[in-house]
């Protein structure tokens, strides 16, 4: 792959890095047909970010530059220390770079990333990378009862009355009002801090739409990186949610780019701290797609995050280790995974004791490997699409995930205060069809970054598929 | 014990706002005493501790518009509060445009000072930012450690030069030495010297009146400021 940035594009473009590194310590590079995706994930996979920048976005846009043979285009990682400091100071790059020129060679095993600055000046830098699968997280926005639309400049308002260091805020919406409120977990703080709630009238933004009331909670530091792109280039942005438990997603959707932050949201209905309303009914959660059921498939897709998968979400996301647990429902798709009940784990989450902290990435290679522990991960949030490409089982499943309700990710109790400790708090990530139809879907609703990792996936999604990414 | 103001005149807003973030700075708690004509902000310090105490009193009418308390019994009209001025700080930083200020005394989980800013907004209905700051009510037996200091017998007082200048001065010298010297006389002089092992250095003022009451103390130094609205004391004990 090959590609060149020009002039204030650069800037831009290390202004997505910048709010990439706020999500996670490594960059996934993954070059498209559809453009460059960066992408990043946090380390408790609960949030996750996209920017995709379409070809129209570059100088030149090459996915095969002339040496290389056509294949598939490599997909790696990279460590965010590595790549951030290249884009460190946005001021300076503004004022001299004219041009960047990224490209990944396989012969040496690097991303060379090149800055052509004034007075003939240019930089090399050769960032070594792991080769690795694509990272996506699929969300369905068209499936979410609840759609706001605001501009930058309006939530970046909103986020100044809270505290820099506040981790995690409530979104609370009804018809008549919007409430955003700063979240303390601990018991013990309670008394100490300070309690920030604003309240806005649906009136202030661009699009509002609220199914169902609702109110979840986030993680705000994950966000603030997006939010300062969007205020930087004025972009509306869309925020996509459900009741709690499920994601949140905010987008925003500028021509030649477009950004994603996906973000696990509390599930309180299990939890119910005293501030919160009450609980309301947890429904069955549906297995996402591509999740075969637990008995059948010791493997099955489950990769996650390049096989990071870090043991404190392993105990909390504890999947059935051996067979389907009674009584059971089954998602009525061709491969009839387990409906996730959370109360059923419930229990097990109190039983579990405090989470080690999370090992360092085990080496790619590893990532196949089945382990008891990948088994468990099929309880939890984060999905990667498998290495080969999807069996036409799977095809036909996506096919059918369309008619079907999306499926949520396995919500976990959020509950057990004595046991969780705050990072290793439970989250839900959402899952969904690869693809998605948006045939009227609201107008704000923007396009999934749902893709396949690999040309044949993006070729059987294109079958019969209007891919919104496209316009 | 109920309290509840509010404030109008964003005008007033701002003044208010720089008296808080001063104490703010100064120290990590503080008392504010509400009584039904003033607003007291005590810091106490042991002044015997060598702790630093401050007491900074403001009339509510000047930035207030409605004020209503009730204070702890009818025979002791005044309410006690112990409290992170670094919040209202906060609290006050984000309504600086806002419409109107409301502060009033509440209980959430805890005895909590609430501030509702109704900041304007693009749509009919503006605004409210709610910010409830956590206090606590200090029991009237305690009530004594918050008087107003009385003015001890002074040797020497001076009415400080521009305080611009002395800033400078002082800034200048702080990355030089802890401990500052202070010498005044009442010919209106006043000497600020700091000495280290490698340098001594030694700021004359001359020409300073001298107010009729005293402001320096052989072991306390009283500074006093006053502004329109507001009279702030600062008590810095001597080292030596």
């Amino acid at each position: 792959m090959k590609c060149a940035i020009e002039g204030s594009n650069v800037k831009a473009f290390g202004k997505a890095v910048h709010a990439l590194s706020r999500i996670g310590e490594d960059l996934w590079l993954d070059p498209l047909e559809k453009g460059l995706a960066l992408r990043a994930v946090n380390s408790a996979h609960s949030a996750y970010a996209c920017f995709l920048f379409s070809p129209l976005f570059f100088q030149l846009y090459s996915l095969h530059p002339g040496t290389q043979s056509p294949g598939t285009p490599i997909k790696c990682k990279l460590a965010m220390k590595s790549v951030l400091p290249l884009f460190r100071c946005l001021a300076t790059i503004e004022r001299n770079v004219d041009r960047c020129e990224i490209s990944i060679s396989t012969e040496e095993s690097r991303v060379i990333c090149q800055f052509y600055c004034r007075h003939g000046i240019t930089k090399t830098h050769n960032l070594s990378y792991q080769e690795s699968e694509a990272l996506q997280a699929v969300f369905p926005t068209n499936l979410c009862p609840n759609v706001l639309k605001a501009q930058a400049k309006l939530l970046g308002d909103i986020v100044r009355h809270f505290p820099a260091s506040q981790e995690e805020i409530t979104l609370a919406v009804s018809p008549v009002r919007v409430i955003l409120k700063n979240y303390y977990e601990e018991e013990s703080d309670r008394a100490k801090v300070m309690y920030t709630e604003m309240s806005l009238h649906p009136d202030e933004f661009d699009y509002f739409q609220v199914g169902v009331d609702s109110h979840i909670t986030f993680c705000l530091k994950e966000l603030r990186g997006l939010l300062s792109f969007a205020e930087s280039h004025s972009l509306p942005v869309c925020v996509h949610f459900g009741s709690s438990g499920k994601p949140v997603s905010f987008s925003l959707d500028d021509m030649p780019l477009t950004a994603t932050v996906v973000l696990a949201t509390l599930d309180e209905d299990a939890s119910a701290p005293p501030s919160q309303t009450a609980p309301s009914q947890i429904g069955p959660v549906h297995r996402c797609v591509g999740a075969p059921s637990v008995p059948t498939s010791p493997r099955g897709t489950l990769e996650c995050g390049g096989g990071e998968k870090e043991p404190e979400e392993e105990n909390l996301h504890v999947a059935p280790q051996g067979g389907p647990v009674p009584g059971e429902e089954r998602v009525l798709s061709s491969q009839a995974s387990p409906v996730f009940s959370p109360a059923l784990y419930l229990r097990k989450l109190l039983e579990l004791p405090k989470p080690p902290p999370p090992p360092s990435s085990p080496p790619q290679e590893q990532r196949v490997a089945a382990t008891p522990n990948m088994e468990a991960e099929e309880a939890c949030a984060w999905h990667l699409p498998m290495a080969p490409p999807l069996t036409h089982a799977q095809t036909t499943l996506i096919e059918d995930m369309e008619t079907e309700p999306v499926c949520a990710a396995p919500k976990m109790a959020a509950s057990s205060m004595p046991v969780t400790p705050p990072t290793a708090k439970v989250r839900a990530l959402l899952f969904g069809a690869l693809c998605e139809q948006n045939p009227d879907a609201s107008p704000s609703a923007l396009p999934s970054l749902a893709c396949a990792s690999d040309t044949e996936d993006d070729t059987a999604d294109d079958r019969g598929q209007t891919r919104t990414t496209e316009e | 014990m109920k309290f509840r103001s509010k404030m109008i005149d964003v005008g007033c807003l701002n003044p208010f706002t720089r008296v808080v973030n001063t104490i703010a700075k100064l120290n990590k708690t503080c008392v504010l005493r509400l009584t039904p004509d003033n607003l007291y902000f005590v810091l106490s310090g042991k002044v015997s501790n060598g702790g630093v105490s401050m007491w900074c009193e403001l009339l509510q009418v000047n930035f207030f518009d409605e004020y209503q308390i009730e204070g702890v019994s009818p025979d002791a009209n005044e309410i006690c509060l112990e409290l992170a001025p670094e919040n209202i700080s906060r609290a006050l930083k984000t309504a600086q445009n806002a419409k109107s200020v409301k502060i009033k005394l509440t209980k959430k989980h805890c005895p909590c000072l609430t501030l509702a800013a109704e900041l304007p907004s693009l749509s009919s209905v503006s605004r409210v930012v709610t910010h409830d700051i956590p206090v606590d009510v200090i029991p009237r037996r305690m009530w004594h450690d918050f008087k107003e200091p009385s003015m001890p017998d002074f040797d020497v007082s001076v009415y400080l030069p521009h305080l611009k200048l002395m800033k400078n001065i002082v800034d200048r010298m702080k990355n030089l030495s802890n401990y500052l010297v202070i010498e005044a006389n009442l010919s209106g002089e006043m000497n600020l010297k700091i000495e280290t092992d490698l340098v001594a250095v030694t700021t004359h003022f001359k020409d300073l009146g001298n107010p009729p009451w005293d402001i320096v103390h052989k072991r306390i130094v009283h500074l006093i400021l006053l502004h329109e609205d507001v009279s702030l004391q600062y008590f810095i004990p001597a080292v030596a």
